[in-house]
């Protein structure tokens, strides 16, 4: 056996995979009192705790709401259908969310928007710093820059769009019911990192809009346009951006 | 060839539970290891906190992603990423493992063991060569605890951890506990692992505790030292000398007291055991 083909064994003993190109004994020692096959079994039970305890970490309420009688199980599917494939854990459970909206708990479809939420957070807490821009910049920017204008959001800022409000189970859950239930309707959440807290907080869904086409690199107008349906387009824009300055989560403003 | 070690004193892990603690004030030790792929975010609060531990006592790097056993191909990415690191970081030294932990792409984020044989050390000392190479300077590589061995292979642990040592001139990490566990799993005797570690490539040590799971030694960190591994340490300081020494923990991380108090018990017993030493040439 090559050390390829070696490796090929164990990793499948190790990962519990369909296909075992060799059985524990054919290559590995045992002892009277461990044989091989118990040997190669501490592996494999390391393998899905090590991975089912990143995902805890990473998706502290779900895990918290499902309890370890239903987040193990999920945590051995997931690893099933997407292995690590970043010599960094913390990337490992970053297709959680869409797994969770692929295959949605029978008795609740809200987890995989949990799961978005948990994992926006996940992200913006290990985001590049960057330093916000006061509101004074968009004031002295003047009328005729400000239609060329284009805002450069902090890489801490994620913005979310769910089909059920997340942030309410998310609330609740912290706020000690282990049983959160789910909260239909769309909903948009903003997550940012502020020095090292990271925070998040519901916005209007035409908010949200106008902060992916700001993302987008587009000019001012079109951001404000999202605002259109508004009674008053122009102020609902102007308190928005004024907000979004006042949060820290424009880093510069560029003309043009 | 030659590998120098460097005499930093006595350290501890540089763990999230304390990080409130370095912001505040400096690391009550002599020096502070950081576990390489916990801070190559970009930003964030390890970082910070790397950032300010750095300026306050020496930083190594320790890594558990290399994979370098691996038959994969080296992560080319991973190993800039690390470099990058450590030219933020400016480590005394970097570290990883002796073993293997992705196949097919796909990282089991766990220390496997390899085959103790020709093939497996000729493979392994061409990819550390390659790491040297990349990042400009030697590494070290770790013994790991093991539950399992190999009917392939062809010679001893301490043989191949010897020999990766000797042939692709790099440092050796070792840790006394991790002796300690694969002795008792595999019924080795881990006074011949000791005797035959070649004391010029020993750059660090680490010690650290396990779980007692009755047929097999689990190697969890998630205990203070026990007696036996520090009797295992006292004898390879007598072998060694004096060697920049580590007390880990990775999980039940107790309070910073604590490490630091086992990280003194570490400097104590290397002061006493190698004091008569000292005076032997005194004049």
């Amino acid at each position: 056996m090559t050390l390829a083909e070696t490796q090929a064994s164990f990793h499948a003993l190790a990962t519990r995979a369909d296909f075992l190109p060799a059985a524990a004994e054919d290559f590995l020692l045992g002892s009277p009192e461990l044989p091989a096959e118990e040997r190669i079994g501490i592996y494999a039970d390391m393998y899905l705790w090590r991975l089912a305890d990143a995902l805890r970490e990473d998706y502290p309420k779900l895990a918290g709401l499902l309890g370890d009688e239903r987040f193990l199980p999920l945590a051995e599917a997931y690893a099933r259908e997407h292995p690590s494939d970043r010599p960094d854990l913390g990337q490992f459970g970053r297709h959680l969310p869409t797994f969770l909206r692929r295959f949605p708990a029978p008795e609740r479809a809200d987890l995989g928007d949990l799961a978005a939420l948990e994992w926006a957070r996940a992200e913006v807490f290990f985001e590049e710093p960057a330093t916000p821009i006061a509101r004074d910049a968009l004031v002295a920017l003047g009328p005729d820059a400000f239609l060329a204008a284009r805002l450069d959001l902090v890489p801490a800022l994620r913005i979310l769009v769910l089909d059920n409000d997340a942030a309410a189970v998310w609330r609740r859950l912290e706020e000690g019911d282990p049983g959160a239930a789910p909260v239909a309707g769309a909903t948009a959440v903003a997550v940012w990192r502020a020095g090292f807290e990271v925070l998040h907080a519901p916005v209007g869904l035409d908010e949200a809009r106008a902060l992916e086409i700001a993302r987008a690199g587009e000019p001012l107008p079109n951001v404000c346009a999202a605002f259109q349906h508004r009674e008053d387009p122009v102020r609902a824009a102007f308190a928005a951006v004024a907000s979004w300055l006042d949060e820290g989560w424009i880093a510069a403003i560029s003309r043009g | 060839m030659a590998f120098t070690r460097k005499l930093i004193g006595h350290g501890i892990g540089l763990r999230t539970k304390h990080f409130a603690r370095y912001l505040a004030e400096p690391p009550p030790v002599d020096w502070v290891e950081a576990v390489s792929e916990n801070f190559m975010a970009p930003g964030g609060r390890p970082v910070a906190v790397l950032e300010k531990v750095r300026r306050d006592v020496p930083v190594v790097l320790h890594g558990v992603s290399l994979s370098i056993g691996s038959t994969d191909p080296l992560s080319e990415s991973y190993l800039g990423e690390l470099a990058e690191l450590a030219g933020r970081v400016e480590p005394a030294w970097i570290s990883d493992h002796l073993c293997w932990g992705s196949h097919g792409g796909r990282y089991a984020h766990d220390l496997w063991p390899l085959p103790y044989t020709e093939e497996a050390l000729r493979h392994v000392v061409a990819r550390v060569q390659r790491v040297q190479e990349v990042l400009g300077r030697q590494i070290l590589l770790e013994n790991i605890s093991s539950y399992v061995a190999f009917r392939a292979s062809e010679m001893e642990e301490w043989e191949f951890l010897a020999e990766v040592a000797r042939r692709a001139d790099c440092g050796i990490l070792l840790d006394v506990n991790n002796v300690y566990v694969s002795a008792r799993n595999h019924g080795f005797d881990p006074h011949a692992y000791l005797a035959a570690i070649p004391a010029d490539r020993v750059g660090q040590i680490h010690l650290a505790g396990h779980s007692d799971r009755g047929r097999y030694l689990l190697d969890t960190h998630d205990h203070e030292v026990p007696a036996p591994v520090w009797d295992l340490y006292r004898e390879t300081v007598l072998r060694l000398g004096p060697v920049s020494t580590l007390i880990e923990w990775d999980d039940h991380i107790p309070p910073l007291e604590s490490l630091v108090e086992e990280s003194r018990q570490a400097a104590a017993i290397e002061a006493e055991v190698l004091a008569p030493r000292l005076r032997r040439a005194m004049p």
